[in-house]
C-alpha cells in the first residue's frame, strides 16, 4: 500500500474517531442531566431527547467525512486508486477541521445542553430558548463540517 | 401579522345569573378573567360599593367531589389497566356533548360515582390489611426459617424452674469460641446448632437456672441475640406450614377483592365524564374568587379580543337578562395580554413563534413572516425528495386519518408543509433516497456543485435578513419613528447591498458608490444618541464595526448547504453499504434490513437536525432584526375536558336558569 493511501486512511479514521470521542462525551454529559430531570418529572422526556441527542451530530458529521474519503479513494465502493503522498497529506487535512472542531464542540454543546435541560426542567415553556444555546455551539461544528467538504472538493485530482 | 386587538370588558349584572354568565364565558371561551382581588377598582366611582366576591361553600363540596372520583379512576387504572392503541397519545376520543345533556346526565353520574367510590374504598382498604397482613407473615417466615429443623414445639421454649432454654444467633465465626466459653462457664450446659448459613448460626442452649449469672458475664463479649418465640404453638416448622397456608388464603382473598371490584371498571367511562363535569363546575366556581360583588350585582373585569366582542355582547343580551357589557380600549401604556391572529395557513407556525417567547402586546408578530423561511429552510436541510415523501405521507395521514386534537393537527400541518417542501428541494438539487432511485436533480446536484449551493445558501441567508430588517423599517414608519427607519434599518440595508454587489464585476463601480455614501450616512447618523460631536462621530464610526455581525448572521446560513449534504452524504452510504451486502440471497434479506434500518435513522437524525436549525435561523439569525418578546399570552377562560367535548358557545337548548343563593 502507498503512504498516500495510508495518510487518507488516516484521515477518515481521524474524522469520524474524533468527532465521534466528542459527541460520546457531550451526550453523556447531557444524558446524566436528563435522567435527572426525567426522574422528577417523566413527561419531559419528549423534551429532554431533542436536546440530549443535539451533541450527536458531531459524529454524524465526522462520520460523513470518513465516508467521503472512502468513497474518493476507492476503498468503499470501487477500485483503489494510487494516492501519491501529498495527496493523501490533502486528505487527511480536510479531516483535520470536522475532526477537532467535532471533537471540541460536542463536549462544550454538551455542558450547554445540560444547563438547557436544566432550565426546561424549571421552565418547559422556555424550550426555544433552551434549544438556541447549545445550537449557537453548533455552529462551528457545521462551519467546520463546510470547510472540511469545501477543502475535500478542491483537492486538485 | 399582528398581535390580536384587545378590549377591556367589564361585566356587571345580577347574582342570580353570576353561574349562568360563567357558564356562557366558559362555553366561548372568548374572556380572559382578571383577577380583581386586591385591587377593588380603586379608580371607579362606585369602589366604596364593592368588596370581594367570596368562593361558595360548593367550591368545597366539589373538591371533596373530584378527590373521590379521581380516587375511583387511579384505583381502577392501577388494577385494570385499560388497552392503549399506538395512537392514543395523539387522538382526540372526546365525546361530542351538548351542554344541558352533560349537565342533566351529571345528576346521574353523581350517584353512580358515589357508589363506585364507595365499593372501591372498601375494596382499597380491605387489600391494604390484606398487604398489612402479608408483610407480617413475610417478616416471621423470615425469621423462623433457619428454625425449620427444630423438632421442639416453639411454647415450650422457655425458663422452667430449673433449666433456661434459649434460641439465639451469633456469627459463625464466634460459635467455637461461643461453645468453649459456655461449657468452660457451666460444665452442665447444653449447646446444638440448629442451622448455620453463610455467615450466621443459630442455636439452642440448655442450661442450669442456677448457672445463669455466671454464664452471662462470661458471654458478654459474645454478640448473642436471642430470639423468642414463645408465643407461637407448635414447631417451627408447623408454623411456617401455616404462614404458607395463611400466605395462600390471603391471595386468594386479594383475587376475589380484586374480582368483585372489577365490577366497577364497567364505569370508568361515566367517572371520566363526571371528572370532567366536576372539573368544569370546579373552574367556574373558583373563578368567583376573582370577582367583585355588591350586595345584589356581580362585578368581572377581563380582556376580550376585539373580533369576539360583538359576538360576546350579542350572545350576552339574548341570554341574558341583566347582565351589562361594558368595552374600552386599552390605554396608552396599559399592557394587555397578547393572542396572535394569524391566516389559516400561518395559525400553525404560531407554535414556533411561542417557543421562542410571545410578542410584546403592541410589537410585531413575526409568525406570519418566518413561515416561508422555516418550510424552506426546513426542505433545503432535508433536500431529499423520498424522505420528503415518507414526512408528507406521514403528516398526509396524520391529519386526514387521526382525529386530532386542535394543538397536534397545527404540529401534523407544520410537518405536511416540511415534506412538500422536502421532496420539492430534493428533486430540485439532491435525490430520492441518496441515489436509490436515480433520478437527476432538476436544478443541480449540491453534492457535486457546493460553492453553486453555498452561494445560493447566502443569498437566502441575505434575503431573509434583507427582509427582517424591512419589517423593522415598516414597523419605525408606522410608529412615526422615521429617523430610526432610515438610519437604522435603511442605511444599513444599503450598505449591506453595496458591499454585497462589489463582489460582481458589472456593479462595483456603482456598488462602490453605494457602500460608501451608506457607509458614510451611518457615521452620520449612528451616533445621534451621544452628546458632543466628537462623540457622536466616533460612535458612529465605531457602528460600521457591526459589520462584522451582519457578516457573521450571513456565513450562518452556511448550514443550509452543510446539513444538506450531510444528509445526501449519509444516505449515499447507506446505499453503497447495503449493495455490498446483496448477491446472495441471505445477503439480499440483509440488504433490505440495512436499507430500511438505515435510511430510517438518516431521516430521524436529519428531521431532528432540520427543525433545530430551522428554528435557529429563524430566532437568532431573523428575529435579531426586529423581533421583541415579552408579553403576556392571553388565556381565555374555557373549558378544560378531558373526555367530553363540549360544543364551545352552541346553543343552550330548554336548559332550566339555575339560581345560585345570594
Amino acid at each position: 500500500m502507498e503512504i498516500g493511501l495510508a495518510l487518507a486512511i488516516l484521515g477518515a479514521a481521524a474524522a469520524t474517531m474524533l468527532a465521534g470521542i466528542g459527541s460520546a462525551i457531550g451526550i453523556g454529559i447531557a444524558g446524566q442531566t436528563s435522567a435527572g430531570v426525567i426522574s422528577e418529572d417523566p413527561d419531559k422526556f419528549g423534551l429532554t431527547i431533542v436536546l440530549t441527542a443535539l451533541p450527536g451530530t458531531q459524529g454524524i458529521y465526522g462520520l460523513i467525512m470518513g465516508f467521503l474519503i472512502l468513497f474518493r479513494t476507492g476503498l468503499l465502493g470501487g477500485e483503489v486508486i494510487a494516492l501519491t503522498t501529498a495527496q493523501g497529506l490533502g486528505l487527511l487535512f480536510a479531516a483535520l477541521p470536522i475532526g477537532f472542531v467535532g471533537w471540541y464542540s460536542a463536549i462544550y454543546q454538551g455542558k450547554a445542553a445540560a444547563a438547557s435541560i436544566q432550565l426546561i426542567a424549571k421552565r418547559p415553556e422556555e424550550f426555544g430558548k433552551g434549544m438556541i444555546y447549545p445550537v449557537m455551539v453548533e455552529t462551528y461544528a457545521v462551519f467546520a463540517l463546510l470547510m472540511s467538504i469545501m477543502i475535500f472538493m478542491f483537492l486538485p485530482f | 401579522m399582528a398581535v390580536a386587538k384587545m378590549k377591556k370588558v367589564y361585566l356587571i349584572g345580577h347574582q342570580t345569573e353570576k353561574d349562568y354568565t360563567l357558564s356562557l364565558l366558559q362555553r366561548m371561551a372568548v374572556m380572559e378573567v382578571s383577577d380583581l382581588q386586591g385591587k377593588m377598582l380603586p379608580d371607579t366611582a362606585w369602589a366604596e360599593l364593592l368588596e370581594q366576591d367570596g368562593a361558595q361553600e360548593s367550591l368545597q363540596e366539589l373538591e371533596v367531589r373530584l378527590l373521590e372520583v379521581r380516587f375511583a379512576l387511579d384505583f381502577l387504572n392501577r388494577h385494570y389497566p385499560q388497552k392503549k392503541g399506538l395512537l392514543s397519545g395523539l387522538e382526540d376520543n372526546r365525546i361530542p356533548m351538548e351542554l344541558h345533556n352533560f349537565k342533566s346526565q351529571a345528576v346521574a353520574w353523581r350517584q353512580k360515582a358515589q357508589e363506585v367510590y364507595r365499593e372501591l374504598r372498601r375494596a382499597d382498604d380491605k387489600l391494604m390489611a390484606l398487604r398489612n397482613d402479608e408483610t407480617r407473615l413475610q417478616n416471621l417466615r423470615l425469621l423462623l426459617k433457619p428454625w425449620e429443623k427444630l423438632d421442639l414445639a416453639l411454647q415450650e421454649i422457655r425458663n422452667t424452674l430449673q433449666v433456661c432454654l434459649e434460641l439465639g444467633m451469633l456469627p459463625a465465626e464466634e460459635l467455637a469460641a461461643f461453645r468453649t466459653a459456655l461449657t468452660a462457664a457451666a460444665e452442665d450446659a447444653f449447646l446444638t446448632e440448629v442451622h448455620t448459613d453463610r455467615d450466621e448460626s443459630f442455636i439452642l442452649t440448655a442450661y442450669a437456672v442456677s448457672s445463669k449469672e455466671t454464664l452471662q458475664e462470661a458471654l458478654k463479649q459474645f454478640t448473642f441475640n436471642r430470639q423468642d418465640f414463645a408465643s407461637l404453638q407448635g414447631t417451627a416448622g408447623e408454623n411456617l406450614l401455616r404462614i404458607e397456608d395463611e400466605l395462600a388464603q390471603a391471595a386468594i382473598q386479594r383475587r376475589a377483592v380484586l374480582e368483585e371490584a372489577g365490577i366497577q371498571a364497567a364505569f370508568r367511562e361515566q367517572l371520566n365524564c363526571f371528572s370532567d363535569y366536576l372539573v368544569m363546575e370546579r373552574d367556574k366556581n373558583q373563578l368567583v374568587n376573582s370577582l367583585a360583588r355588591t350586595e345584589n350585582a356581580f362585578v368581572m373585569d377581563g380582556w376580550v379580543k376585539e373580533k369576539d366582542l360583538s359576538h360576546l355582547e350579542q350572545k350576552l343580551a339574548v341570554e341574558c337578562k341583566t347582565v351589562l357589557c361594558l368595552a374600552r380600549e386599552p390605554e396608552v401604556d396599559e399592557p394587555f395580554p397578547v393572542a396572535l391572529e394569524n391566516p389559516p395557513f400561518a395559525a400553525p407556525y404560531e407554535f414556533i413563534t411561542k417557543l421562542y417567547g410571545t410578542p410584546k402586546p403592541r410589537g410585531i408578530d413575526p409568525t406570519m413572516a418566518l413561515t416561508p423561511f422555516f418550510v424552506v429552510f426546513f426542505g433545503i436541510c432535508m433536500s431529499d425528495a423520498g424522505y420528503g415523501l415518507i414526512i408528507a405521507a406521514l403528516g398526509a395521514w396524520m391529519l386526514w386519518k387521526v382525529k386530532l386534537g386542535p394543538a397536534l393537527r397545527h404540529v401534523f400541518k407544520i410537518v405536511l408543509a416540511c415534506g412538500i417542501s422536502t421532496i420539492f428541494f430534493g428533486a430540485l438539487i439532491g435525490g430520492w433516497f441518496g441515489g436509490l432511485i436515480p433520478v437527476q436533480p432538476f436544478f443541480f446536484n449540491a453534492l457535486e456543485d457546493p460553492m453553486r449551493m453555498l452561494i445560493y445558501a447566502l443569498a437566502i441567508g441575505i434575503f431573509q435578513i434583507l427582509v427582517g430588517m424591512g419589517i423593522m423599517f415598516y414597523w419605525k414608519v408606522k410608529e412615526g419613528k422615521w429617523m430610526d427607519a432610515v438610519f437604522d434599518q435603511l442605511f444599513w440595508a444599503l450598505f449591506l447591498a453595496g458591499l454585497i454587489l462589489l463582489a460582481f464585476p458589472q456593479t462595483a463601480g456603482a456598488a462602490r458608490v453605494l457602500a460608501l455614501g451608506a457607509a458614510a450616512g451611518l457615521v452620520l447618523t449612528q451616533g445621534r444618541a451621544q452628546k458632543g460631536i466628537v462623540k457622536k462621530f466616533l460612535s458612529g464610526l465605531f457602528s460600521l464595526y457591526n459589520v462584522t455581525a451582519y457578516l457573521g448572521d450571513i456565513l450562518s446560513y452556511s448550514r443550509l448547504l452543510a446539513l444538506g449534504l450531510a444528509t445526501s452524504v449519509i444516505a449515499m452510504s447507506v446505499n453503497m453499504l447495503s449493495a455490498m451486502l446483496g448477491g446472495t440471497v441471505i445477503g439480499s434479506v440483509f440488504m433490505v434490513i440495512m436499507l430500511v434500518v438505515g435510511h430510517l435513522f438518516n431521516l430521524v437524525i436529519n428531521i431532528l437536525g432540520a427543525y433545530v436549525h430551522s428554528s435557529r435561523l429563524q430566532y437568532l439569525e431573523f428575529f435579531n432584526r426586529f423581533f421583541e418578546s415579552g408579553g403576556r399570552p392571553f388565556k381565555p377562560f374555557k373549558l378544560n375536558t378531558n373526555h367530553v367535548n363540549v360544543a364551545p358557545g352552541a346553543p343552550l337548548g330548554p336548559e332550566p336558569r339555575e339560581t345560585m343563593a345570594v
